[in-house]
């Protein structure tokens, strides 16, 4: 659409215009790379000869480069496209590739080195992203791009010659030119910067009466650079259960801060503190059936919805979940025992397989379904005596033990320790990988924790086990310092 | 219905002499073949021709006005074959498909054609699918044209120069007795431009007529004794007479200067790319004015010996730009020469790559190695700006990622190569071979499903040397469009006849898609020129398979539960398993401005789409992973404990619902929700829906308020 645009806005003002197109492979979900080349009539009359229009563009030949994505406008730059004389536009929105989707962890590419780049190779560099501009004015990214060259002034034209091209469609010319406005008046503020807005919550409510004194303990006992961490994992904990297992979290986290204080965290900002503070609340809030149904049973969820789904108030929504609690998940909830019983006894476990051994569709907003959820959320007074709160307990003391334990020899292999936990989280079989990948990578580390570089040791272990879910990088890594240590 | 519309750009064909053509090249060589007075026309579509398809589909009435018969071949080898209606009739015709994938199926009935000879003028236009974008191995349609002796013209890449060429290549077809190829890079296919425009011309002679008089003639059979003096006419009779057609009538051109001892050999149709790098290293203007000879051959073979010798004569050496390898026209160009006991030095692959695509940058380069040695101090200085350092350029190799490419949103095979991710996981890895369309993206992540892809059609055949007894089974795969193109037989056929104890999975989403959503035999969708709706299965079991499962794609649970039973099961045979669901591309297309229009008149409409709680998503991506849906997107962490990115669904879902699925089969996470969205709600919806709200409102606030009580406030 744009490159047609451009076309017909030139044919329209004196100019020949020629453009050419590459489908990308897969006409599908690869991009189209278009190249128009306009030449001004008026030469061409006077040398009484029609100009030739090249098919492909030459690096360095580049008047204006056009990227509806930010990896885009590194490609043409990489292409060698961008130069001196160009004036590269650039929306700085990201559509991820694969590659950056499919890891465990963050395997999104930086785009601070092309926006570097491109501000010190182009001669003019207009970012901003454009897909939100497209959504906000309810119009497409073309539109957005075609008011941002207007903007630009990179062509010899006036605004209101791009304005009768977009007039001159059959459809949808209202919001094309709300799009193109917008892209117009930002592109004129030439280059802004992305910066990511800070919404502050609404300020000066004070804490409730139950959890002021957990807030008091906090401020008084830990170190300032601390305090924000500390309040994040405090919060969530006791969202999670009650203010007894705040008490529980600063308790603990006590400990790790003397330790950290013995260790001169003043010195190191106090990671170790901060790097426990973050994991020690996520490994106290593991995700249970309660707390699942918990958070899908919020007001603040349901209000969320509008705005995720894009409607007003004159549409009704029914929203469904979509479950799968095995055996397994029943048990942990349980009370210790019965649920040790019913895992160890094959006849009962079997038994139970046949409710609930297929997936679940819950219709949340339906009264059946949302009682059902509303109901098991309400089971939180009993999680304390559960079968899944002693083995996570068991296991958070071990990695606390483990943490403790190392800090006075080796405090970088201790935060590393602790940023281990980042392994484990989801659901089910996510779950259980994690846990495994955690289990393999402790259970070395007795190996080499005495080596002077541990800590950078354990490191490559956890990127390596958040690269793919078969365990090949983890298994290579585990190779590799096996093989290490022998010669 | 295919993707593309060109309703309202064919309107453009009907345009007469005194009027001025505007729009893309593929348009362009359609008007053409109508100014020519073609009686037929055939092809198979693939990429860059499939535009081409798409409008003589679309252009069916103004064919039809002008007695022209348009087929959708089934295969390049039945369009190929198409012409042999022109061996024996005054009749003009012309066949069209992806090369070189198309020209090697064509190649049979070709070879034949060329044979036989032909008395109406044969156009065969490929679409060379070479360079940038290309889906295909790398290799050039030149040869095909040498050994089965084909004339070919490769015009400059203006709309004037192409259509003039499609004229005149009917001229030289019939002058010559030989059917011609005209051969058009990706982009001149798709280059927008003009020409002045001529009336259609109504065949003389027609179909009906050749119908209703049948002519023989033995002597164009290719049997023997008729094939040798085929051979020998070939050689004494067409070869000479195309030399003297093409010469006098001026097919290639002499263009720039005429002075000087260095000049240019360029193919037509990198004329425009030569002349660019030209201006660029100061050698012409603009205009394509320059002091330096190029010959441009608009006619790449045969080549027209006493037109080189000439050229060449006067000159110390000449560079030869021609794109691909092997280098026919060099080495030609070679023999010529030397034969003719001329000292001009040939360069053409000595300073110009073998390999890839002939760009403007890559020409700039040779040109200044060729007259750094020739002729020295011509180029004065290269003037495009220096681009990126080339450790800059490096550097960014390593933060950018490949283009992504994969399946669609919504996209119905997805689900079939997430059920065999999920097999694979309990039976171990399978052998698995590919064929041609969508479904080959399964080599790519996150899926990394297949072995290898032999052809359009060849998923069974290439896996068909694994016909012996093991532990475990092959998985071939095949679209419906491989299926129809050649597959019934070569793949299915082939399996039963050899007693195949293997699977097959066939895509059968109702489409050629990969080219673009053409309708098929077997298209559910009803087509007003076509006849469709004839089921693979009764195909399939027509052949003698007696395993045939039906299963609809997005049911993963029972497309797991198939492929494990065929691949499990003691029964011997062909397994086909028919993985069946509507090409998603297509349906939106159909029904999205149904439902908008709905929504706009008033109607209850419900819309379904997908979400991930950002609350409960951990951002381990296992959904990702499994589904590779481009609506599945990732973004920041909400939580300021979290560090991973947690999943998002984008605003293009189309609500398949296959997410769900995923996570039913693969009991991943309970993050993701369906909603349905109901536009215009009826009374009762609104009434059960204030009830709801009314009782869900009251429990919600009550379980807040008890939250308060641990409220930790907001710092000041």
């Amino acid at each position: 659409m744009l490159a047609g645009w451009i076309v017909a806005l030139a044919e329209a003002n004196g100019f020949m215009a020629q453009s050419t197109s590459v489908p990308g492979v897969a006409q599908r979900t690869g991009a189209t790379i278009y190249y128009v080349e306009l030449f001004p009539k008026d030469a061409a009359k006077k040398a009484r000869q029609e100009p030739i229009l090249a098919m492909m563009p030459v690096p360095g030949d580049v008047d204006i480069v056009i990227a509806s994505e930010m990896m885009e406008a590194g490609r043409a730059l990489m292409r060698g496209f961008v130069t001196a004389r160009t004036t590269l536009i650039a929306s700085t929105h990201r559509i991820y590739a694969i590659s950056e989707k499919e890891p465990l962890g963050d395997g999104r590419r930086d785009t601070a080195q092309i926006h570097q780049l491109a501000k010190d190779t182009a001669g003019r560099f207009i970012a901003f992203d454009m897909d939100a501009a497209a959504n906000t004015t309810g119009s497409f990214i073309s539109a957005v791009l075609f008011g941002a060259l207007a903007g630009s002034e990179a062509l010899p034209f006036a605004h209101n010659a791009f304005e009768d091209i977009i007039r001159s469609g059959k459809k949808g010319v209202s919001s094309s030119l709300r799009g193109f406005e917008l892209g117009l008046s930002e592109a004129a503020q030439t280059t802004r910067s992305n910066t990511v807005k800070h919404t502050d919550p609404a300020t000066g409510v004070p804490p409730a009466p139950a959890v002021a004194p957990l807030l008091q303990r906090l401020n008084d006992d830990f170190a300032a650079p601390t305090h924000e961490m500390l309040r994040h994992g405090l919060t969530r904990v006791v969202d999670y259960q009650d203010p007894a297992y705040g008490t529980l979290y600063l308790d603990r986290m006590a400990a790790i801060h003397g330790l950290d204080q013995a260790q001169n965290g003043s010195g190191k900002s106090w990671r170790l503190t901060n790097d426990v503070a973050r994991y020690l609340a996520l490994k106290m809030t593991y995700e249970d059936t309660i707390r699942v149904a918990d958070l899908k049973t919020r007001a603040g969820r349901f209000a969320r919805f509008p705005d995720e789904l894009g409607t007003t108030d004159a549409q009704i929504i029914t929203v469904t979940e979509f479950m799968h609690p095995r055996v397994q998940e029943l048990c942990d909830i349980l009370p210790a025992a019965l649920g040790r019983f019913i895992l160890r006894s094959p006849k009962t476990k079997a038994a139970l397989g046949v409710l609930f051994g297929k997936g679940r569709k819950i219709q949340t907003t339906s009264l059946r379904g949302f009682v059902l959820l509303y109901g098991v959320s309400g089971l939180k007074f009993m999680r304390r005596a559960s079968l899944r709160f002693a083995v996570e307990e068991e296991r958070t003391k071990t990695w606390l033990d483990t943490i403790t334990n190392t800090a006075p020899e080796n405090y970088a292999l201790a935060c590393e320790i602790a940023g281990l936990q980042r392994l484990i989280k989801g659901y089910g079989s996510t779950y259980d990988r994690g846990l495994g990948n955690f289990t393999t990578i402790t259970g070395a580390l007795d190996a080499f924790k005495a080596a002077p570089n541990a800590h950078k040791q354990l490191k490559t272990l956890k990127d390596a086990a958040l690269m793919d879910e078969d365990g090949a990088a983890l298994n290579a890594a585990m190779n590799k310092l096996h093989k290490g240590r022998k010669t | 219905m295919a993707e593309r519309s060109f309703t309202n750009e064919v309107q453009k064909l009907t345009i007469g002499a005194g009027e001025t053509f505007h729009g893309e090249g593929i348009l362009a060589v359609t008007k053409a073949l109508l100014q020519s007075g073609v009686s037929y026309v055939g092809g198979y579509q693939g990429a860059p021709i499939s535009h081409l398809m798409d409008v003589l589909s679309d252009a069916e009435p103004i064919l039809n006005d002008l007695g022209v018969h348009f087929e959708t071949s089934a295969n390049e080898g039945a369009a190929a074959a198409m012409l042999a209606a022109s061996v024996n009739y005054p009749l003009r015709g012309a066949v069209t498909w992806k090369s070189t994938v198309g020209t090697n199926v064509a190649s049979d009935a070709l070879a034949s054609v060329a044979s036989s000879g032909v008395m109406g003028g044969t156009l065969i236009i490929v679409g060379e699918d070479y360079g940038e974008g290309s889906s295909i191995m790398q290799e050039r349609s030149h040869p095909f044209a040498m050994k089965s002796q084909i004339w070919l013209l490769d015009p400059r890449p203006n709309l004037t120069s192409i259509t003039t060429m499609v004229e005149k290549g009917f001229a030289l077809s019939e002058a010559s007795n030989t059917p011609v190829m005209l051969e058009l890079r990706i982009r001149a296919c798709h280059v927008s431009g003009s020409f002045a425009a001529k009336d259609n011309v109504r065949p003389e002679f027609t179909l009906r007529d050749a119908m209703e008089n049948p002519v023989r003639d033995y002597g164009r059979v290719v049997l023997p004794p008729s094939n040798f003096v085929h051979e020998v006419e070939k050689i004494e009779r067409r070869w000479p007479a195309a030399v003297a057609h093409i010469k006098k009538h001026k097919f290639n051109e002499f263009l720039g200067g005429h002075k000087g001892d260095v000049g240019i050999v360029v193919q037509g149709g990198l004329y425009n790319t030569l002349m660019r790098a030209m201006e660029l290293a100061g050698l012409a203007d603009s205009f394509g004015r320059t002091d330096i000879p190029i010959y441009c051959l608009n006619v790449t073979y045969p080549l027209i010996e006493d037109e080189m010798r000439g050229f060449c004569a006067d000159k110390r050496a000449v560079l030869m730009v021609e794109e691909g390898q092997p280098e026919y026209i060099e080495q030609a160009l070679n023999t010529i020469l030397r034969q003719a006991d001329l000292p001009t030095r040939i360069v053409g692959k000595e300073v110009l790559p073998r390999a890839g695509e002939y760009t403007g940058q890559v020409l700039l380069s040779g040109l200044q190695a060729f007259f750094e040695t020739y002729s020295k101090g011509k180029i004065k200085a290269a003037t495009p700006d220096t681009p990126l350092d080339p450790k800059a350029q490096k550097k960014l190799t390593q933060s950018v990622p490949i283009r992504p490419v994969g399946f669609c949103t919504g996209c119905p095979e997805r689900p079939v190569f997430t059920a065999m991710k999920l097999v694979q996981r309990e039976l171990g890895n399978f052998h698995v071979s590919c064929d041609i369309g969508c479904h080959l993206f399964s080599i790519l992540p996150p899926f990394n499903i297949g072995n290898t892809t032999m052809g359009y059609g060849l998923g069974w055949s290439g896996a068909s040397a694994f016909n012996t007894p093991a532990d475990k089974r092959t998985i071939s795969i095949m679209g419906d469009g491989g299926f129809w193109h050649n597959g019934l037989t070569s793949g299915v056929g082939n399996s039963v006849f050899n007693k195949n104890d293997n699977i097959l999975v066939i895509i059968d989403n109702g489409y050629s898609a990969a080219t673009g959503g053409q309708d098929l035999l077997s298209s559910r969708a009803k087509n007003k020129t076509r006849v469709t709706g004839q089921p693979i299965e009764n195909a399939v079991r027509g052949l003698g398979v007696d395993w045939v499962r039906p299963v609809n794609t997005y049911d993963l649970g029972t497309m797991v539960k198939t492929l494990t039973e065929a691949l499990t099961t003691d029964v011997k045979g062909p397994k086909v398993i028919l993985a069946q669901s509507e090409c998603m591309l297509n349906k939106q297309r159909r029904e999205k401005p149904l439902t908008n229009a709905a929504i706009k008149k008033g109607q209850r409409t419900i819309k379904t789409r997908f979400g991930v709680d950002a609350d409960t998503c951990t951002g381990d991506h296992a959904c990702i992973r499994l589904s590779g849906c481009p609506s599945l997107s990732i973004a920041d962490n909400p939580d300021p404990l979290r560090e991973d990115p947690i999943t998002r669904v984008n605003n293009d879902c189309v609500g398949c619902g296959v997410c769900g699925e995923i996570t039913h089969a693969a009991v991943l996470c309970p993050s993701f929700y369906s909603a349905q969205v109901i536009h215009n709600p009826s009374g009762w919806d609104r009434w059960r829906a204030g009830f709801r709200g009314a009782v869900i409102g009251f429990l919600q606030r009550r379980a807040d308020k008890k939250r308060a009580r641990y409220s930790f406030g907001t710092a000041p």
